[in-house]
């Protein structure tokens, strides 16, 4: 799966000056085998566009998610769209990204600013063919992606960006293009290149907008496999299997759970290691080191406790404290570091068994939920545009 | 001689790093360092014992904060 890649995806939009509603709409989602991203601009500008660009985008991306061939999505499009009383028109413009893990991209476009291709600090050429589909002219190109690649679909309010204020004309392509070109580093990550653009867009309208403005950000980056194995099976025979399947998975690899740990360690012939002064101030149970194992904790009290942190962490990614609570030295904060850092692709291998013990009501912390907790954390990880798979045992 | 200490889930909320701290404090009181070693374990399967699950050698105790003196007196200090 080396060769396999993956894409971290952002958008942000900045409203015409005294806009409450965008008329752009960014929607990407997940497909067999890739992401399809979608960036639509509606007509005019308020609740209006609003509501052409968000039909717009949904129903390329709800069409093309259900394998709509390009033919039929735009000519539902230009049959549902409600026409504009002032133009006399039905009319949004859109750009479609519909990306491959296996590094191929097809990209679609109709009337937007085109899509700017960044790799190692150089724009490079994207060739179009056009063909027209339902009286509508559309440009259509396919390419292929490697790691570190930038691809930025915009609404035409970042190229006319300062125009008649800072700038006469505005910016156009090519700026944004030198803009991106010059501060791209393989290090950056998509959301911190939108809010860079966004940011330049914003200063050069002097914060008064004349458009609606949207960036889509993608960039292209490494598959990275997490194997995560919880809870004993639910048949002790099925217990050698279990690990088997669990370690023959590539990248990383994490245990969650006392029992599954021991039981781990035994189909491996080895044993666990516990680091009794771990995060000794700390309030959660100490973590575990079985070798060939990257990461060994206990189960219900640290998942529930990573599960927060991922929480509000999804809530604002970018904030301080949130990025803070990803370093904190214990069990929860390394297996949430590890999901949201280092992983694309969650394989969860759970076992199903009943822990007879936590069933025991004079606990004060209900142990029975373990299962409830893994669930949660499989939707969170899905939210956040992660490949994530069940296996149960 | 090996303490092996529990620290699953159970024995977590039964106070087990509480009680590591104590052994801990006591095996340096009392100057055992070079004989005892204090080491941890995941679950050992006594979740419903009353009290963290400690295992020394073959035999299982259930230990809480008020009888871990007594315990290490007895099954500690007594036993080298």
């Amino acid at each position: 799966m080396s060769n396999r890649v993956f894409y971290d995806v952002s958008s942000k939009s900045i409203n015409k000056k005294n806009e409450e509603l965008c008329g752009d709409k960014v929607e990407w989602t997940p497909i067999e085998d890739g992401v399809l991203v979608v960036l639509s601009d509606g007509l005019g500008s308020g609740v209006k566009a609003n509501i052409l660009a968000t039909l717009t985008s949904k129903i390329i991306a709800t069409m093309m998610k259900g394998g709509a061939s390009l033919e039929d999505t735009v000519d539902t499009i230009v049959h549902t769209l409600p026409v504009c009383k002032v133009r006399g028109l039905a009319y949004s413009t859109f750009s479609v990204l519909k990306l491959r893990f296996d590094g191929l991209a097809q990209l679609i476009e109709f009337d937007c600013p085109g899509c700017i291709f960044v790799r190692d600090g150089m724009v490079m050429p994207i060739d179009y063919t056009e063909r027209e589909i339902a009286g509508k002219t559309i440009r259509e190109s396919t390419f292929q992606l490697q790691v570190n690649d930038l691809l930025c679909l915009t609404s035409d309010g970042v190229m006319f960006a300062g125009i008649g204020a800072v700038l006469n004309l505005g910016w156009n392509w090519e700026s944004v293009c030198d803009f991106l070109a010059e501060n791209y580093t393989d290090e950056e990550t998509s959301a911190r290149m939108s809010a860079a653009l966004i940011g330049a867009c914003q200063d050069l309208y002097m914060s008064e907008p004349g458009d609606d403005t949207t960036v889509a950000m993608v960039k292209v980056i490494p598959q990275q496999v997490v194997s995560m194995l919880s809870g004993p099976p639910k048949l002790r025979e099925d217990d050698g299997r279990m690990v088997t399947e669990f370690m023959s998975e590539e990248g990383l690899k994490m245990v969650c759970g006392g029992s599954s740990g021991n039981l781990v360690a035994r189909e491996l012939g080895t044993e666990v290691t516990t680091d009794l002064f771990f995060d000794a101030d700390g309030t959660l149970p100490a973590i575990g080191r079985i070798p060939g194992v990257d990461l060994t904790t206990e189960g219900v009290l640290t998942l529930r406790v990573a599960n927060e942190i991922i929480r509000s962490y999804l809530a604002d990614p970018t904030a301080e404290e949130n990025l803070k609570r990803l370093d904190e030295k214990n069990g929860a904060g390394l297996i949430a570091k590890m999901l949201i850092e280092n992983c694309t692709h969650l394989c969860m291998f759970i076992g199903k068994a009943i822990n007879p013990a936590h069933q025991n009501p004079n606990l004060p912390v209900d142990l029975s939920i373990k299962l409830r907790l893994l669930d949660e954390l499989a939707a969170m990880m899905r939210q956040a545009g992660k490949v994530v798979q069940i296996k149960y045992y | 001689m090996e303490i092996m200490v529990c620290v699953g889930s159970s024995c977590h909320l039964h106070n087990s790093r509480e009680i590591i701290g104590r052994l801990k404090d006591l095996i340096a009181q009392n100057q055992l360092g070079e004989l005892v070693e204090l080491k941890g374990s995941f679950c050992m399967g006594h979740c419903a014992d009353p009290g963290v699950c400690v295992r020394i050698g073959e035999t299982v105790h259930a230990v809480t904060p008020e009888n871990v003196e007594d315990f290490f007196q007895t099954q500690v200090i007594e036993a080298l």
